[in-house]
């Protein structure tokens, strides 16, 4: 057997790895991204006329799971799915909207305001819940999974381990420390939509800045609580603790001080106080100039 | 509840309210009922007007201005009638009157619905 | 002969283990299947582990042939393989582990190491010691050593393949173009050379490029515990080497 040399070996994996759409419609450009499940490349649909995403998935997969879910949800924060197909060497693909953007890690580094920040959040929940919803569960939601278009619209993608909520054979994939510890147990009880609960907690403590109000502090650690009993019920839920938040109401996941109620209360009521310590202003002075004016 | 009827409850209430710390002032504490129910009387005009008001323009500062406005507009009126004593009780009258105005406006900017545009 | 993915790995005379059932499966157990199972990992692993030895634990290159020969002995006579579990790591970490822990452990003024030791694989070390002219950074010599023997074996089942089925301009012009040390030929060239159409030149390097990697990856089946591992390490396989 002669010696391989590295340049040899690295053609040959390229050549190899590289996919050969020659017999379909599309033209590959360039890799756009690699998951556990596959390679997504940006590609030419020559009949179309526009840009699609390709992801090409090795020829374990007999089924396209991952396909067949995603052209049953339709949702604007979910790709729509256009074609699928398998190539010459087995390995399966699937067309899907081009998504420009970045990468939710890449937005975060980029935006440091925490009202945006929690609204992409926001957007993300609802694509989540819409997935539940349809007995749906991602299970390996994280950053690098998440997408956010130039208009602040969010994508959830790579939805290559979703499987149905309470499926016993249910797969222990997942990246820590996104994963939720009833995930790396092998199949001791069916998964719902608490796993995915766990992973947006641990999402939203990215978001977070390094010292967060105690409200915020709360509803991610309840999202990421160990046990699924000690989470929030759904994403819903979780996404109405984030919105009350927001608009600077009390949060079920977090009991106020009473001196941060008193805050809440002055901060919202801020005027009306005001206009009332004014009248009482007056009515006091003038009780006490009475005598003057006279 | 309607921006007017808003105006009208909360101008009734603080209307009232104002009327009633007239007590502190002896003078004219023999002169309460009268008080009350003129106090109450015009708090719930400005408060229909200011409700009136706010349907159409959504502005807090609007709201505050032409509630205030009111407020010292109708206390003159009520002031330039000679109390049972012959005084005139301008400052004590109008101060007061264009505060609550104030807080009469506010809260019709802030609460009730508006109607729904065509 | 009718083509067999099964068997065509090891050739048409040696039995080999379905993909369905690993070879780390039978490597560990006993007998004559054991043994052969424990070759064709051998065939995998001695160079990648001849190479880190060399350079990860700077030993001599007649230091590392007794350590290596004396591994795959020890893979056989102590039945290492028998602890592998797949949920705790993947076969080649596992198996580097076992490597550096035998290193660490074996005192050679203590120890004589057996040559042979029952593997009849041959390891060609002064081949192994020419192609470290160059090599590497030590990190990634495993893994590197890994990835070119893997190919490697590809090439010889897809060499081997081509001669059993009457396909050997398919090799030739696979040979050129895709093995060209510097320089590729066009299609154009390749075409006029063996009088055959340019789309006689695509299609047989498609055809050879989809065998080689089938190739490739039934190899690496045979060696991973199930279809996860067999996914995570497709991805280090392919894996472009910085």
């Amino acid at each position: 057997m002669s010696f391989l040399p590295d340049r040899a070996l690295d053609h040959l994996r390229q050549v190899t790895e590289s996919p050969d759409f020659s017999a379909t419609r599309y033209q590959v450009e360039e890799e756009i991204g690699r998951g556990g499940m596959g390679i997504v490349y940006r590609a030419w649909d020559s009949r179309l006329e526009r840009r699609v995403a390709l992801k090409v998935m090795d020829s374990g997969f007999a089924i396209n799971q991952e396909a067949k879910l995603l052209a049953q949800l339709e949702h604007p924060g979910l790709a729509p799915v256009y074609d699928a197909g398998s190539l010459p060497d087995g390995r399966v693909y699937y067309a899907m909207r081009l998504i420009e953007g970045r990468r939710l890690d890449d937005f975060l580094r980029q935006e440091s305001s925490l009202p945006a920040r929690l609204r992409i959040f926001e957007k993300i929940c609802e694509a989540v819940a819409f997935a539940h919803n349809h007995g749906v569960i991602h299970c390996d939601l994280k950053p690098q999974n998440i997408m956010v278009g130039q208009f602040g619209e969010v994508f959830v993608v790579d939805w290559g381990v979703a499987r149905a909520i309470d499926d016993a054979a249910m797969p222990t994939a997942g990246t820590p420390p996104y994963m939720a510890p009833e995930q790396s147990r092998s199949r001791e009880q069916p998964l719902d939509a608490r796993t995915d609960v766990f992973a947006l907690g641990r999402i939203l403590q990215d978001l977070m800045p390094p010292s967060p109000p105690r409200p915020l502090a709360a509803i991610a650690r309840k999202a990421s609580a160990p046990d699924p009993a000690g989470r929030f019920g759904d994403v819903r839920q979780l996404a109405a603790d984030i919105s009350l938040f927001l608009d600077g109401l009390p949060v079920t996941a977090y009991r106020d001080t009473v001196p941060e109620r008193l805050a809440r209360f002055w901060r919202h009521n801020q005027v009306l106080l005001l206009l009332l310590s004014a009248y009482l202003a007056v009515k006091l002075i003038l009780f006490f100039l009475a005598p003057a004016l006279k | 509840m309607n921006k007017p009827l808003v105006g009208l409850i909360a101008g009734a209430i603080l209307g009232i309210v104002d009327g009633a710390t007239a007590w502190f002032t002896p003078a004219v504490r023999s002169e309460m009922t009268g008080i009350l129910m003129g106090s109450c009387v015009k708090g719930m005009v400005i408060g229909i007007l200011c409700g009136l008001i706010a349907r159409k323009v959504h502005s807090t500062a609007v709201g505050l201005g032409v509630g205030a406005g009111f407020g010292l507009l109708f206390a003159y009126l009520v002031a330039s009638m000679p109390q049972p004593d012959g005084q005139h009780y301008y400052l004590q009258i109008m101060l007061p009157g264009f505060v609550l105005g104030a807080i009469t406006g506010f809260l019709t900017q802030r609460m009730g619905t508006a109607p729904a545009r065509a | 002969m009718p083509y067999d993915s099964d068997t065509a790995m090891g050739g048409p005379h040696r039995p080999f283990p379905t993909t369905r059932h690993s070879l780390i499966d039978c490597a560990a157990g006993t007998g004559t299947l054991a043994r052969e199972a424990l070759e064709s990992i051998a065939s995998v692993y001695w160079k990648p582990a001849y190479k880190h030895v060399r350079i990860q634990w700077k030993r001599s290159n007649e230091e590392a042939k007794d350590l290596v020969q004396g591994f795959f002995a020890a893979l056989i006579e102590q039945h290492i393989l028998a602890s592998f579990d797949p949920s705790k790591a993947r076969f080649r970490t596992f198996l580097k582990a076992c490597l550096d822990h035998f290193v660490m452990k074996l005192d050679e003024s203590a120890n004589r190491l057996k040559r042979g030791g029952g593997v009849t694989t041959v390891f060609d070390f002064d081949a192994a010691e020419r192609e470290l002219a160059g090599s590497p950074s030590v990190e990634d010599v495993f893994l590197r050593e890994w990835q070119r023997q893997m190919f490697a074996l590809g090439l010889q089942d897809l060499r081997e393949l081509c001669h059993t089925h009457g396909k050997p301009l398919h090799y030739r012009i696979f040979e050129q173009y895709d093995m060209a040390d510097a320089g590729r030929p066009s299609y154009a060239d390749l075409a006029a050379q063996h009088h055959i159409p340019v789309t006689g030149v695509t299609n047989y390097l498609a055809w050879a490029r989809r065998e080689l990697r089938r190739l490739v990856l039934l190899r690496l089946r045979s060696v991973t515990s199930g279809d996860p591992e067999c996914q995570a390490e497709m991805h280090v396989l392919f894996r472009k080497m910085t």
